[in-house]
């Protein structure tokens, strides 16, 4: 075992208790002031807390933006493509990891290149795409470009390849067909690493702001990210209506995160592994 | 009917056959949505077009001539780049502190981790509104704090010479934990005996840290350095929430001056836009080849 000095705990401690309070003060005070009057939010000099409290701005807000469809769509459109990508990234995995085929390697390799090619410099031929299909500013024109992703394939086949080799032989000797192989033998194996995927497809997707931005023009179709980023940029609401916006529009994927923290950090530490 | 049903049941029970249905949708999507506009983005470059389509036009290389002569744009560049040589360390520096406190699995380093994680669950905008409210000349705490304990009243977003450095820090406070979950994980994976070997030899913890868990996490590491430097290298989302790339164009990126080329202001000019995404792909590019190679040099010396 390692010794630990009395110093070096200290210090560990000391550094620790920084960090912490240096990532949580923020939250802390977006949350107290949602709370705050108006007129304290303004008022010179600022202060951390107040002497009152209200939930005025969290009433005022609905009525200041169409705070209600930024949800809907935002819950659309990432839960859409959190739902259409698990499932043909996971087809896609199980096929590159237990089926051979010709062409196999080519096309996982294509696969691992799109993977590092970044979304700004397609956002404009993806534009052009969307708008020829008549889909800007529509569900469809949001999902159908992320419905599968490249780094899901290769998070799937990873988990895929790592399972027990003969599998499927008990589904062929009893007559399965290869799609009935996968839904009812291998998917029920793979359930952590869809929630994985899943999840962090949902995060990515939820906070995304220059996409969604692109790809919708009427404030009805704005999601959470680029509604709200919208509507600060004019600066034409209150104070306390923008905060309680923001804090809103954290709340669920917070939530989810504390509920179901490790699949949050097991998404990162896979996109970790392929380095 | 039950006929057709039979025949495509005995056609996908080829496993070649279904494989390739399996990949089916997952490729389409990937080739038509990220294979076709990546080659598009360098036929768009040479083509003059705007947001409304009309009247697109071939304009052979003028574009990239014209990106030569636009002092925005290598403005923007220059902000970039400085971004990322700035931005990147910090973050990286501080993943490593923290990932070295809290590597160890008890239970209150796990929810010092969960905690610190927390900024990368939220989104660049919400974080954005959150600073620029924090930072606010008037009611903003910082600048009150700064007052209070003697030093001038600073601006921060507003002010032409703080503007990147704040959206630098913000930046860092936002990303520094996700870093540090990889470096995490690759720190538990090194052996225990290690250390204890290097403590028979006498050597302390800070020696420790540089001839074992440095040299031990290096793949890990470049990997960290490479993908915070991809991502630096397209920050959007931060600067469009908080200064719009002003305060005198002091934080225009290559990414918000693309935006606002293509999508912001009038002319609407996809044509230079794509111009401006091509040469955004090569900086990438060279950046990421270059530091791959560096990284793999490194791994191969410390192997030996």
């Amino acid at each position: 075992m390692i010794k630990r000095t009395i110093g070096g705990k200290a210090l560990g401690f000391a550094v620790t208790l920084l960090l912490l309070i240096a990532v949580l003060h923020p939250f802390l005070w977006i949350l107290i002031s949602s709370f705050k009057f108006e007129q304290d939010l303004i008022k010179f000099p600022p202060t951390f807390f107040s002497e009152q409290y209200t939930f005025s701005s969290f009433t005022l807000v609905w009525e200041r933006i169409p705070l209600l469809e930024f949800f809907r769509n935002t819950i659309i459109f990432a839960g859409g493509v959190m739902v259409l990508s698990v499932f043909f990234d996971s087809m896609a995995g199980y096929a590159f990891a237990r089926i051979r085929f010709k062409g196999k390697k080519t096309l996982f390799t294509l696969i691992l290149i799109t993977m590092m090619v970044p979304f700004q410099v397609l956002m404009i031929p993806l534009f052009v795409e969307v708008y020829k299909l008549g889909m800007l500013d529509t569900y469809w024109g949001l999902i159908i470009p992320r419905a599968a992703s490249a780094f899901g394939i290769f998070m799937m086949r990873s988990f895929f390849v790592a399972l027990p080799k003969d599998l499927e032989e008990s589904g062929r000797v009893d007559g399965l067909n290869e799609f009935r192989i996968y839904w009812s033998i291998i998917l029920p194996l793979c359930k952590p690493a869809m929630i994985t995927l899943g999840i962090f497809l949902l995060m990515n997707n939820w906070n995304d702001l220059i996409y969604p931005l692109m790809l919708t023009s009427s404030t009805e179709m704005r999601t959470l990210s680029a509604g709200l980023a919208m509507f600060v940029g004019q600066r034409s609401i209150e104070y306390g209506a923008t905060l309680a916006a923001a804090t809103l529009s954290l709340a669920p994927l917070v939530v989810i995160y504390i509920m179901a923290q490790k699949y949050f950090v097991q998404g990162v530490a896979t996109s970790g592994l392929k380095g | 009917m039950t006929n057709r049903i039979r025949a495509f049941t005995k056609f996908i029970n080829k496993p070649e056959r279904a494989a390739y249905l399996f990949i089916l949708p997952a490729m389409l999507i990937i080739t038509f949505f990220t294979l076709i506009p990546l080659a598009a983005t360098l036929g768009i470059s040479l083509l003059k077009m705007d947001v409304f389509l009309k009247d697109a036009d071939f304009n052979g290389l003028r574009h990239f001539v014209r990106l030569f002569k636009d002092g925005k744009f290598w403005n923007a560049l220059y902000n970039t780049g400085f971004f990322a040589i700035i931005e990147v360390p910090l973050q990286i520096g501080f993943s490593l502190i923290a990932a070295v406190f809290v590597s160890r699995n008890t239970r209150f380093r796990k929810f010092i981790r969960s905690t610190l994680f927390l900024p990368s669950v939220c989104s660049l905008t919400a974080i954005g509104i959150m600073w620029s409210f924090l930072l606010d000349p008037q009611t903003g705490l910082y600048p009150q704090f700064l007052t209070e304990i003697g030093l001038p009243r600073l601006e921060f977003l507003r002010d032409p010479n703080l503007a990147m450095p704040s959206i630098i820090l913000m930046t860092v406070w936002r990303s520094f934990g996700y870093t540090m979950i990889i470096l995490v994980a690759a720190i538990q994976n090194i052996p225990e005996s290690y250390y204890e070997a290097a403590q028979l030899d006498g050597a302390g913890k800070v020696s420790q840290f540089f001839r074992i868990t440095i040299p031990s996490i290096i793949p890990a590491l470049s990997f960290c350095v490479i993908t915070a430097t991809i991502a630096a290298l397209q920050v959007f989302d931060q600067i469009f929430v908080t200064t719009k790339g002003g305060p005198l164009d002091k934080t225009e990126t290559m990414v918000t001056y693309i935006y606002s080329t293509g999508f912001g202001t009038a002319p609407y000019d996809l044509g230079y836009a794509s111009a401006i995404s091509v040469a955004l792909l090569l900086v990438i590019m060279v950046v990421t080849l270059s530091m791959n190679r560096y990284f793999l040099s490194k791994e191969s010396t410390d192997a030996h």
